[in-house]
């Protein structure tokens, strides 16, 4: 006899508690190097195939569910050609707007890790705030859902190959978005 | 009694002081006009509640039904292609108590109904039903067509529809003047004109509309500055601009700084389709709009119709700036191309967008943090009296063979920042229409 426990495990994320463990490290690992602004080796946890995507979100009847789609103006839609030029342009000496640096935290909560159909890649779903505090008293807060998957490359290390950035806000209440999320 | 509240004693003496806070001519601008909330709602009045504001492009509205919902000034707007076929704009604000009508920012609908009571809206806001009707018989004065949402005048130049809630205001054409001339460079390079590609990114800045839009009027001057990080991350360089080969225009405050360079802005895209579409096209964009003009089309550029339409030739981006008060304003960014350009240069045009002028974008990160802090300083009663210097380029007007309206040698110039501020200072400073001269 199984347990309730049990059951609920299997039914809902039948995946190991160690590989659960390995995937929140992996994932509050990249938070870290974002806060610390270690774009390189950022760019390393990406697969070459990487598709990173914030869509713009709008207020809709429910009617219509088009909350968001692929063919719609988005914050962020790439791969890692895009990914790299943003990171270039964020290390220049001359990013004015970024000296003094911008203090960040990443949030992440409400990690869930469900198998894919691969079994070297998974679903994982997850909450994220992002804190930005600048100069004396700028302060701004991003907020969103995320959906990524993550895969165990041929070397056995975990990466990242798409990231959904769902924002809570249909108007970004910032000036802009100076960080990945 | 409601002459008094809706032009409070304190506009007139507001009013007259203007003249004082701008001097135009000689660009000597007082910061209290990027601070003050007096100034700001007279602008609310003397300025978004009487100019012409864009509030949509054709392509956004295709079937009767579609709606957006948008601001003009901070008066709530929905746009809507009525059975018509006509874009209609009128005040989202139930005329029983109020109440919102439409929660969406998009959509398409046939009636725009009430929350509140369940008063219904037509496609051109005409009051088609009230629920219970019954409940107003006997002795009522209920007039259903005298209770519409209040609307606005609608007119488009080539597929771009402004809005206006003045009915003294001379027509678009007229206001536009003869920046028309220069509009067609983006709306009528090719026979198919423009389509604006779906969805439309929206941001708070907290800094004044006006910072924004002086920059885009004129304001070349900060790009190889301010855009330094994102020039050498993709170039490794500064782009050339070459004063004999550059210039200011403007018309009515309406203005446009540019080289003749023909890919400088769309290069930055990042998309070699792109610079090859243009490059094709080139000799039917000369026969279109002539040899100078042609050069213009995706050029190193930056522009602004008067209040509050910013745009980017080249980068296809159009925006408006809305005023949320005198130090918050919400941008809305669309992208635009040629209908008749390849399919794939929509996906092309989509993603360059992104990458260079959206809230994420490599240039536009760097834009708002000056204008957000132009803006917070003036907390300081001492700075905000302190002056502005709009002083470059005093003495470089020109007379030009084809350029038409006031044009000024060279892009690196404030001769269109002044223009801005000489029209939002007519605007301030007139009771009406009749009184603003042309510019
Ligand atoms: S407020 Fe709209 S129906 Fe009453
Ligand atoms: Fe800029």
């Amino acid at each position: 006899m199984k347990t309730l426990e049990q059951t609920t495990r299997r039914d809902h994320c039948s995946v190991s508690a160690e590989l659960l463990l390995e995937i929140q490290q992996f994932l509050y690992r990249e938070a870290r190097l974002l806060d610390n602004e270690q774009y390189d080796e950022w760019l390393e946890l990406l697969t070459d195939d990487i598709h990173y995507w914030v869509p713009g979100v709008q207020a809709r009847y429910r009617k219509d569910e088009a909350k968001f789609s692929s063919e719609r103006m988005a914050y962020f839609d790439d791969g890692l050609e895009y990914l790299k030029i943003r990171v270039a342009r964020a290390k220049q000496p001359s990013a004015w707007a970024e000296d003094p640096p911008t203090r960040h935290f990443h949030l992440i909560g409400n990690i869930e890790v469900l198998p894919t159909e691969d079994s070297n890649e998974w679903t994982v779903h997850s909450v994220i705030l992002n804190h930005r505090h600048r100069t004396e008293d700028d302060e701004m807060e991003l907020k969103a859902r995320r959906v990524d998957t993550i895969r165990r490359n041929s070397e056995g290390l975990l990466q990242l190959a798409r990231r959904k950035v769902i924002l809570q806000e249909t108007v970004l209440q910032a000036k802009n978005i100076n960080t990945f999320l | 009694m409601t002459e008094s509240l809706l032009k409070p004693d304190s506009n007139a003496k507001l009013a007259a002081g203007i003249e004082e806070l701008v001097d135009a001519e000689a660009g000597n601008i007082d910061r209290r006009i990027f601070w003050d909330e007096s100034i700001y709602n007279l602008e609310l009045e003397r300025i978004f509640a009487r100019c012409w504001i864009f509030v949509a492009h054709d392509t956004q509205l295709p079937n009767v039904g579609d709606f957006l919902t948008t601001t003009i000034g901070e008066d709530a707007v929905i746009v809507s292609r009525g059975e018509d076929g006509k874009i209609h704009t009128f005040l989202n604000s139930c005329t029983h108590r109020g109440n919102r009508v439409c929660f969406a920012e998009a959509g398409n609908s046939r009636r725009f109904t009430c929350n509140f009571h369940g008063w219904s809206y037509g496609l051109d806001g005409s009051l088609k039903n009230v629920s219970r009707p019954q409940s107003y018989s006997g002795k009522s004065n209920l007039d259903k067509s005298k209770l519409g949402l209040h609307k606005a005048r609608v007119e488009s130049y080539k597929g771009m529809h402004f809005a206006c809630f003045d009915p003294e205001a001379p027509s678009l054409e007229e206001y536009l003047g003869e920046f028309r001339w220069y509009l067609d460079v983006i709306l009528d390079n090719d026979e198919g004109g423009i389509e604006f590609i779906d969805g439309n990114i929206k941001s708070r800045l907290k800094c004044n509309w006006k910072f924004p839009a002086e920059n885009f009027v004129g304001d070349s001057y900060h790009a190889p500055w301010t855009h330094s990080s994102a020039l050498i991350a993709m170039f490794g360089k500064q782009p050339t601009m070459r004063p004999d080969r550059s210039y200011h225009a403007n018309a009515n405050g309406h203005g446009w700084e540019f080289g003749l360079d023909f890919i400088g802005n769309a290069a930055t895209l990042n998309s070699p389709p792109i610079i090859d579409y243009l490059r094709e096209q080139e000799a039917k964009f000369a026969e279109r709009l002539g040899k100078v003009r042609s050069r213009m089309v995706g050029a190193l550029s930056s522009a602004n119709v008067f209040p509050n339409l910013s745009f980017l030739a080249g980068h296809n981006t159009f925006r408006t700036w809305n005023p949320k008060g005198p130090r918050s304003t919400e941008l809305h960014t669309w992208v635009f191309l040629n209908a008749n350009a390849p399919e794939e240069l929509k996906e092309e045009y989509r993603r360059g967008v992104m990458l260079t002028f959206s809230p994420a974008g490599v240039f536009e990160m760097d834009d708002g943090e000056n204008f957000e802090n132009c803006t917070a300083v003036n907390v300081g009663v001492v700075t905000r009296q302190q002056q502005l210097h709009f002083g470059m380029g005093l003495d470089s007007k020109i007379e030009h063979e084809e350029l038409r309206g006031n044009v000024y040698q060279s892009q690196i110039n404030e001769a269109n920042q002044r223009a801005f501020y000489q029209r939002w200072a007519d605007l301030m400073g007139a009771e009406t229409w009749a009184d603003v001269p042309v510019r």
